[in-house]
């Protein structure tokens, strides 16, 4: 049968792979401390920020009503799209047996986590103080005991997102426990038994390995419907309202669609650079990355096509306030979000059609970097146009950034870079135990006598 | 008290080779309570045990169903135990359609907790009372560990024969 990896060309062999990879973990490249160190800074000034937000509370921000949650819900959403990405290569991609996925997937489930980490805070940072808006996002009766109201597509997110938080938190906790005890093996004294506590003690018999392979599976089951829904969910809380611009059956498979494109797009722009510093060339392999920027190629068409068809409807319903929104999304004072928009998600990635493109690393970066502009700039789109004109005239107005927007957006990339340079530099960035499986197997140079006399029917 | 760990270790390098050799001890009396030692899951050796469908599903099943009744079970009690009418909200209200998704989200969440517990229970660990038998387990090296036998034993006569590159002894008579 014919797949990726029989084209693949190793230039290494599975004993190579602890040694290699794991050397380099100890020993990276000086631009990672670089990096590390740009990404601290910016998510300094995020804490700043954040800090005297919550000490002097929301009027710091550049809102009036009826537009309140702006660039908070705008990177919320931003943000939890990121993650998706992950769960697709790490749980979709594994059911299809996609194999380029064993090298790429350690580092996209760690993209999830972080990003999800991000998410999260918005709505907390929106609620003033954060302390308390964690309390009131649970599930518990408020004063007059009365309870949280389940119907809301708000609460229905609370428990969308902490089920997908906890579901890939588990998933990639699962993968990093045989590398874990890989490194514990490497070591000695207290990082040892660091190690060893965090391996759970694991051995690596077959038994485990089959009740692993078998829990692996279960997972990934579970997380693909979970990865499609929380991004309907997280549709659901514009769709289910009855606002021009947001009340549309198109949302959920649009929102999928438009979260798996900006999260493939990262994944390509996060693995260049850890590439580079963690010197992985000859394991995440050229063929690799071709099959990323494919996939974000793919979603990006969807997208297009859900823009498309997006008008299209607004148009065709005849209702005139849906075609107004959209008129001024596309026309009217909104107009640079939007053409920003199309271009960077629809236009640019169009590129990848042509092979030398997707075989020119600095090209496909810029495209992909500029991939994430345009889907930061949808969710803006989508959310402020809708926004600012509410149902009362006179309340209508209209929204730019200001700075207090501009540094907490800027602080959660440094937050989410932060913690995913520390996670490359204490964790192995490619899953050991995975890309084993795709290399060529072990096998003794018997066996390869015997399958060329058997005429390659064998295996 | 016997040491769990006491015995001897066949270090193997190649897969085909130990997979011939898994396939001959497994119904042999001598090697009982044998283990494969594998560097990561490669299905061949879960032929050759002869390994069927893991019960880790069922884990997966039990957790799944809780959760999604869990999920019905709060939100439903909530509308039951509405204590005051605001917005013509009285209790007995039930919005089952809203409540799909608590429900399923619930359903995941319960099943993939369990289904890491059903990983953790199965492969028994944490188990702090076993060692790590030869570190080249979890790098490149494939391993068949045979308790209580002895290097000059039948045992590890066999071994040798069938292809291991070392074999040494482990546990307390290391």
């Amino acid at each position: 049968m014919a797949n990726v990896s029989s084209q693949v060309h190793w230039e290494k062999t599975i004993s190579e792979v602890n040694d290699e990879i794991l050397v380099n973990l100890e020993k990276p490249h000086k631009s990672f401390y670089v990096a590390l160190g740009m990404a601290a800074s910016l998510l300094l000034a995020g804490v700043v920020f954040v800090g005297l937000h919550t000490v002097y509370g929301l009027g710091l921000w550049n809102f009036a009503p009826p537009l309140y949650w702006a660039v908070d819900i705008t990177n919320f959403v931003f943000w939890v799209g990121i993650g998706h990405a992950g769960t697709l290569i790490s749980a979709i991609l594994f059911l299809f047996r996609a194999q380029w996925r064993n090298t790429v997937n350690r580092s996209a489930e760690a993209m999830t986590i972080f990003a999800v980490i991000c998410a999260a805070i918005f709505p907390l940072i929106h609620m003033g103080r954060m302390y308390l808006g964690a309390y009131w996002a649970l599930p518990l009766p408020n004063t007059n005991n009365l309870w949280v109201n389940f119907r809301s597509p708000l609460l229905w997110d609370v428990f969308a997102i902490t089920t997908y938080f906890t579901t890939s938190l588990l998933f990639w906790y699962m993968g990093l426990v045989p590398d874990l005890a890989s490194i514990r093996d490497r070591s000695k004294g207290i990082k040892r038994l660091v190690y060893g506590v965090m391996s759970f003690g694991w051995r690596g018999t077959a038994k485990q390995w089959w009740h692993y392979e078998a829990g692996y599976g279960f997972l990934a089951a579970l997380a693909t419907p979970l990865v499609l829904s929380v991004h309907s969910v997280v549709s659901w809380d514009f769709a289910m309202s009855i606002q021009p611009g947001w009340h549309t059956t198109i949302f959920p498979p649009y929102f999928v669609a438009g979260a798996i494109l900006s999260g493939c797009a990262m994944v390509f722009n996060l693995l260049i650079p850890v590439r580079y510093m963690f010197r992985l060339e000859k394991f995440i392999l050229p063929q690799h990355l071709d099959a990323c920027l494919k996939l974000t190629l793919f979603t990006s068409t969807i997208v297009f096509y859900a823009y498309g068809v997006e008008f299209f409807l607004a148009w065709y319903s005849g209702n005139e306030y849906e075609w107004a929104i959209f008129e001024k999304r596309a026309i009217g004072p909104y107009a640079f979000y939007f053409w920003v928009m199309v271009f960077c998600n629809c236009i640019f990635p169009l590129a990848f059609w042509s092979r030398r493109v997707r075989a020119s690393i600095p090209v496909s970066f810029v495209i992909c970097v500029l991939i994430n502009v345009g889907m930061w700039f949808e969710r803006y789109n989508i959310i402020i146009s809708s926004l600012v004109e509410d149902f009362i005239p006179g309340s209508w107005g209209h929204f730019e950034p200001g700075l207090f927007e501009i540094v907490i957006t800027l602080g959660s990339f440094g937050l989410f870079f932060v913690f995913y340079l520390i996670f490359c530099k204490l964790f192995p960035i490619i899953s050991l135990s995975e890309i084993k499986l795709i290399m060529p197997k072990p096998l003794s140079p018997h066996h390869a006598d015997k399958k060329d006399k058997d005429g390659g029917h064998h295996g | 008290m016997a040491n769990a760990d006491q015995g001897i270790i066949a270090i193997f390098r190649y897969l085909d080779t130990v997979c011939h050799a898994i396939e001959k001890v497994r119904d042999r009396s001598e090697f009982a309570g044998h283990e494969v030692f594998s560097p990561t899951s490669y299905h061949e050796i879960e032929h050759s045990s002869g390994f069927g469908a893991s019960p880790v599903r069922f884990f997966t099943l039990a957790g799944a169903l809780t959760g999604v009744t869990a999920g019905f079970a709060l939100a439903l009690w909530t509308d039951y135990d509405w204590p005051i009418v605001v917005s013509g909200k009285t209790p007995g209200i039930y919005s089952f359609p809203a409540y799909v998704v608590i429900g399923f989200e619930c359903m995941i969440l319960f099943g993939a907790i369990a289904t890491i517990l059903g990983m953790l229970v199965m492969g028994r660990i944490p188990n702090p009372k076993r060692a790590v038998l030869d570190p080249r387990t979890t790098s490149d090296r494939f391993a068949i560990f045979v308790p209580g036998a002895k290097l000059d034993g039948p045992q590890a006569k066999l071994l040798r024969e069938w292809g291991a590159e070392e074999v040494k002894l482990t546990g307390g008579a290391q």
